[in-house]
């Protein structure tokens, strides 16, 4: 029951933030602001992730691959598929569901106990549009951009690990990059960070809206949020997974 | 002018407000006193809009607010300023911006006019200087006071205080009831506070509505109060000896046997 109530009040809160905006030009900062703190702030985080997952892609591929029979090459063509349609996506986006996520909901959480939503109602704003909505559309743009960043940084940390403990060469490593390149594996891995950054800012700005109590309720529904939009973005992932591969 | 009429709220099955009607005037200072847990801040919370009472009506200047459509409440909420307990200041927003916020929300002036607009109100409340300082940085007083020039910056009809003075020394809250009660009068708002200060009730009550157990137990006004024979009212209010005395000393102040030398101004005045 509770399960149901959850999800009935979550659609409740996604249909309530489509109202008319107040002042365009508030929502449009406050829409900035977001991307900044989502975009940037995560950029440090997901470079170094992409780095080094690419690094042990490679060297692990490479310890793998024993047969004589394949050629060296595939190492690159390995790293380049994992990266694009597994790890830049999913990885990273599980990755900010506990930074991007986490914050989303403290902030409004610690917003929600200190009555800063209740002012912003008393003064007659929608706080749903105002709060919610800036932050789900800022996560759908700069989280398909981080993932974009990962990708290249992944592929590139691969190249890096593989030229620098001597398993594959710089020129080898380009050649297997360029062969049986898909341009739909690119499209999959979009497909699903708009699907995973639409549940890492939405769950936790639920949990985080909602927030009743003090302190101990904030930290408890962060945690909440970011284990709940881990479980679903591994499950959404198992689904697009399934159906458009 | 607010006007609440039978308004009963539940939680589950507890009802915390039980047919409780009050009248509010503007240009007044109307108190809502009571003990903790008498229902005086859930009564606050569905006059402003934040709770739904599940009976009865509240009427803005006669427009039931109860019913209305939420475009129209919306229309009502811009009209209201609110204080709340713990200042609810923005914490990523300088002073300046948080008394900024309502008027870069809802008005079309440039910025050197809520530049002005800002200065003036911030000046209004003793407060002029503090304006790149963010709400971290300033004490519980100055907070407060902050939120009442941010709640008052767009010129409202009625101002909501919920206990405007708690965690403040018996000074600093004077001096937040004075502030109150000049704006209270300057700009003729129907000013509704939640409080179980004694100071405030007794300086600036000029309609008390006293709360017990989630009813209307007592309504009057400051003088009332001091003759009233309500003895949950005055268990309340004259809880200890030295309120006792002060209560028999202000009886013969306002009977004329002895004369009334204080003055709230002086009093508040550093």
């Amino acid at each position: 029951m509770t399960l149901l109530a959850d999800i009935g009040r979550f659609l409740i809160m996604l249909k309530g933030m489509f109202k008319k905006l107040e002042n365009r030009q508030m929502y449009w900062k406050e829409l900035m602001r977001q991307c900044t703190e989502i975009g940037f702030g995560s950029l440090g985080i997901v470079t170094i992730i992409s780095v080094f997952i690419g690094a042990v892609s490679t060297i692990q591929t490479a310890y793998q691959l024993v047969s004589p029979l394949i050629p060296i090459s595939t190492i690159a063509q390995i790293v380049r598929d994992t990266v694009i349609l597994e790890f830049a996506p999913t990885l990273v986006c599980v990755v900010l569901a506990g930074v991007a996520g986490s914050r989303i909901a403290s902030e409004l959480g610690n917003m929600r106990v200190s009555e800063q939503i209740d002012a912003l109602e008393i003064m007659g704003i929608n706080t749903k549009t105002y709060l919610i909505l800036p932050k789900i559309v800022a996560a759908m743009l700069m989280i398909p951009l981080l993932v974009i960043i990962a990708m290249a940084l992944g592929i590139w940390g691969g190249r890096l690990a593989g030229t620098a403990a001597g398993i594959i060469s710089p020129n080898l490593f380009d050649k297997g990059l360029m062969s049986d390149f898909l341009p739909y594996n690119v499209f999959f891995a979009l497909t699903k960070s708009y699907v995973f950054s639409l549940i890492l800012s939405s769950i936790p700005a639920f949990y985080g809206y909602y927030v009743q109590g003090g302190a101990l309720e904030i930290g408890k529904a962060s945690t909440k949020a970011v284990v709940v939009s881990c479980v679903l973005i591994l499950f959404a992932d198992y689904i697009l997974s399934a159906l458009l591969l | 002018m607010i006007e609440v009429k039978n308004i009963q709220k539940k939680f589950d099955d507890k009802v915390v407000i039980e047919e409780v009607s009050a009248r509010m005037e503007a240009g007044r200072c109307n108190l809502i006193i009571g003990a903790s847990g008498s229902g005086k801040t859930v009564l606050m919370k569905c006059m402003v809009g934040l709770l739904n009472p599940d009976q009865g009506s509240i009427f803005y200047n006669g427009n039931n607010f109860t019913t209305m459509e939420s475009e129209a409440k919306t229309l009502i909420r811009k009209e209201i300023g609110m204080l709340f307990q713990g200042s609810a200041l923005f914490d990523s927003l300088t002073v300046e911006e948080n008394i900024m916020f309502p008027l870069n929300m809802f008005t079309q002036d440039t910025t050197g006019e809520k530049l002005k607009r800002v200065n003036a109100v911030l000046e209004r409340v003793n407060l002029a200087g503090v304006n790149k300082k963010y709400p971290a940085e300033l004490s519980g007083g100055m907070k407060k006071r902050v939120a009442l020039a941010r709640a008052v910056v767009l010129n409202p009809k009625y101002l909501f205080c919920d206990e405007p003075n708690s965690g403040l020394d018996p000074q600093t809250s004077l001096v937040i009831d004075k502030l109150i009660r000049d704006l209270t009068l300057e700009y003729q708002i129907t000013t509704v506070i939640n409080t179980h200060d004694m100071n405030s009730v007794m300086e600036i009550g000029d309609y008390i509505l006293y709360m017990y157990q989630g009813k209307k137990e007592w309504e009057g006004t400051r003088k009332e109060i001091i003759f009233s024979k309500n003895q949950r009212l005055n268990d309340f209010i004259f809880a200890s000896e030295f309120l006792r005395d002060a209560k028999d000393m202000r009886m013969l102040e306002e009977t004329g046997k002895i004369p009334n030398e204080r003055d709230m101004d002086q009093m508040t005045r550093p």
